[in-house]
């Protein structure tokens, strides 16, 4: 309980810092929230539609203080989130990034796989959340090795790559929809020197969308990767750009995703009413990462729900959940295409 | 000639184009109709709103009146072949389309939209089965129902090569694609484009009525608004409220409309997040507001100080609404533009009403009461469609 009460203070205190360096984070709160900035309970803490970082440029520093702006990869919407960082937010991103990776990973760097070419990242113009994950990522990594090569498997790196760190532990890494076109269907496991995955670890997140117009189900992807290369050790990850850092693991125990003292996770019916345990619902996001822009309590375009599991065989005591999906498309009846 | 029917479904007919024409009117046309209107009736299905409506509207009764309107001194005959490209999301346009075509004794083409739409393939077997009758056999050849994707310009620009009349129903991008293509000298297009359309409320009179008769009005404007998820040409998004500082009755309006959306209006997810995140972005843009409000989570609506922002930004869907409260209807009549459609109302006399249409407005081209907004007629977009689609033979 205790514990409770001082997220609540440290989330209350990221709404008045934002109510105060933030003209259109106020003007929301005045309008919208009648001026309460300071919440008795997390489920009244004012949140704003993830949208929004698309449209407007919401910052809590003055531009001379942005140290990187932050760009959703948008590969499927038109217009990309910004978000602005200060050195102290950037930093306070990768601090705790190490803090949930390293209780998958242990202190120790790893030699790691990526699963993309390194054109495709270097070239980026923008600093977006593509780049930041493989940039973010790479630190826990060493001996960096690049998948893709001239849009092919580069097999001979990755033998040598496999002869030389395929007997101890070593991570792969990729957005989930680059593990499954560029790694799961492109490797052909006959051109390997041995099918010598089964000690990887494998980080994926992101990029469900693709996954499931191709009917693939995360359940079936670890099937694959396990029939296919060996490899069990599976680790998704679930996150949105505006709060990098405070991302959430799925647990290989249990299968759901946990939040940690980062962060918490609310879900919100039609009327935004907080819904109970095993009930689907919109998916809001609290984090107590984002000083430099208003992002520390965001509804986001997600569904899920929050799973009732008690003395969860993965040992996690705090609160368990499920992502379904985007919320769907709406077909709008009418005569008018606007 | 055309050639390449790869992709183009025939839901009715073939692809033997002719110009039949028949009188307007004709029996042979009005019992089709009414046969057609019997037999919709008995395919009804409690979620299909839309075919009773068409059903009622096309009834025996119904056509016989319309034809009295029609009838005039002047020899009037159908002009030929009409092709209607009809809109995408609503399933039974294409039919009123179809009807009007049909009853000024056009031969048709229509473009049936390209989702499958339950509604479409019941319409279809209906017409189908009448037009094997022997007493519909001059019918048969005037009405042709093709499917095809809206990429296929070939054929879009072969159809529109053809007719003397194309009737194209928007948006206003289907619109300029489609005109691209060109028609005969002759021929001409009938458009009906986006619109925008208003509702005006008499404050005073809604604040006097029995609580019955607030349910009945209430009920009348859900169904102007929320059987097209308020995305119809004719619902409304602005609202007029006829008289100052009632807040308490507009209060009373708007927390009875979220109690029937309650208990009628499946929102789908999506809007619900659209909705708010609407509401946040007009909060910031939006500089005239004088007071926003949400009623539960459905009913969204921005109180105007003034109204100066392009009407294109205050428009809503699945129940979002700007209101602004007037005192005297010279300021609905500052604000319009040819954009504006329908105007519903209530509790504004008749009279005020027609002294307000006959001075020189710059738009609107309906003014029907609440709950009628969606009824559609001949007379649409300001247009008499029994004259649009049919010529004069002046004979002295």
């Amino acid at each position: 309980m205790m514990e409770n009460k001082k997220f609540l203070e440290q989330i209350n205190s990221l709404t008045e810092l934002h109510y105060k360096n933030s003209k259109i984070f106020k003007l929301v709160v005045d309008k919208i929230y009648k001026k309460k900035v300071f919440s008795s309970h997390i489920n009244d803490v004012p949140f704003l539609p993830v949208s929004l970082f698309k449209e407007f440029h919401l910052k809590s520093i003055p531009d001379s203080k942005i140290f990187k702006i932050l760009n959703s990869s948008g590969t499927s919407q038109t217009k990309l989130s910004s978000i602005y960082l200060d050195k102290e937010n950037a930093y306070q991103q990768t601090k705790v990034l190490n803090q949930i990776v390293g209780e998958i990973l242990g202190p120790k760097r790893l030699p790691m796989i990526i699963i993309d070419e390194k054109e495709n990242i270097k070239n980026q113009k923008n600093f977006n959340a593509k780049t930041a994950a493989y940039i973010g990522f790479s630190l826990f990594g060493s001996s960096h090795f690049y998948l893709i090569e001239n849009g092919k498997v580069n097999y001979k790196g990755l033998n040598s790559f496999l002869q030389k760190f395929a007997s101890d532990k070593f991570l792969i890494f990729g957005f989930t929809s680059k593990i499954f076109f560029q790694f799961i269907n492109l490797i052909d496991p006959k051109k390997l020197i041995s099918n010598s995955f089964n000690k990887a670890i494998l980080i994926h997140g992101g990029g469900w969308k693709k996954m499931e117009s191709n009917k693939i189900s995360n359940k079936k992807f670890k099937e694959i990767l396990m029939s296919k290369f060996k490899i069990s050790n599976v680790y998704n990850y679930y996150g949105l750009v505006e709060q990098t850092g405070s991302i959430f693991f799925e647990n290989k125990d249990c299968g759901f995703f946990t939040t940690h003292k980062f962060s918490d996770v609310l879900i919100r019916g039609k009327n935004f009413e907080v819904l109970s345990k095993n009930k689907k619902g919109f998916v809001q996001l609290i984090s107590t990462l984002p000083t430099s822009y208003p992002g520390h309590s965001i509804l986001t375009e997600d569904v899920g729900e929050i799973v009732d599991v008690k003395n969860c065989k993965c040992g996690k005591k705090t609160k368990h959940f499920y992502i379904h999906g985007r919320v769907k498309e709406a077909e709008t009846r009418g005569c008018s295409d606007v | 000639m055309f050639k390449n029917f790869h992709n183009i479904k025939f839901l009715v007919g073939d692809s033997k184009f002719e110009k039949v024409l028949l009188t307007p009117y004709d029996d042979e046309i009005c019992n089709f109709l009414g046969d057609f209107s019997k037999e919709l009736s008995k395919k009804i299905y409690n979620d299909l709103i839309d075919l009773k409506s068409l059903s009622f509207w096309c009834r025996k009764n119904n056509l016989n009146k319309i034809k009295k309107s029609f009838f005039s001194n002047e020899i009037r005959s159908g002009i030929g072949l009409i092709f209607h490209v009809t809109p995408s999301n609503v399933p039974t346009n294409f039919m009123y389309s179809l009807i009007f075509g049909l009853l000024t004794g056009n031969s048709n083409i229509v473009k049936v939209p390209s989702k499958n739409f339950e509604q479409i393939k019941i319409i279809c077997k209906i017409i189908n089965n009448l037009l094997n009758k022997k007493k519909f056999k001059k019918i048969r050849k005037m009405i042709k129902i093709v499917k095809y994707e809206n990429n296929n310009d070939e054929f879009t620009k072969f159809l529109s090569s053809i007719c003397d009349v194309r009737i194209i129903w928007g948006g206003d991008k289907t619109i300029e694609k489609i005109r691209k293509f060109p028609i005969n000298s002759r021929s001409f297009d009938l458009t009906f484009a986006d619109r925008y359309s208003i509702c005006i409320l008499n404050a005073k009179t809604i604040k006097k009525i029995s609580n019955n008769d607030l349910e009945n009005l209430v009920r009348k404007f859900y169904n102007d608004v929320f059987i097209f998820d308020q995305n119809a040409c004719s619902s409304p998004h602005l609202i007029f409220w006829f008289g100052l500082n009632e807040k308490n009755t507009r209060f009373k309006f708007w927390e009875k409309l979220s109690k029937i959306i309650d208990k009628r209006y499946n929102i789908p997810d999506k809007a619900v997040v659209d909705k708010f995140s609407q509401f946040c972005r007009d909060t910031i843009n939006l500089k005239e507001i004088k007071s926003q409000n949400k009623f539960g989570n459905m009913i969204y609506t921005i109180l105007l100080k003034e109204i100066n922002s392009e009407i294109e930004n205050l428009r809503g869907k699945w129940g979002y609404f700007y209101e602004k409260e007037i005192s005297n209807l010279s300021e609905v009549k500052n604000i319009l533009t040819n954009k504006f459609q329908t105007m519903t109302y209530f509790g504004i006399n008749k009279r005020q009403l027609e002294t307000f249409a006959r001075s020189n407005l710059k738009g609107i081209d309906r003014i029907v009461p609440i709950g009628q907004a969606l009824e559609i007629s001949l007379i649409w977009d300001g247009y008499d469609i029994n004259k649009k689609l049919t010529r004069i033979i002046d004979i002295k």
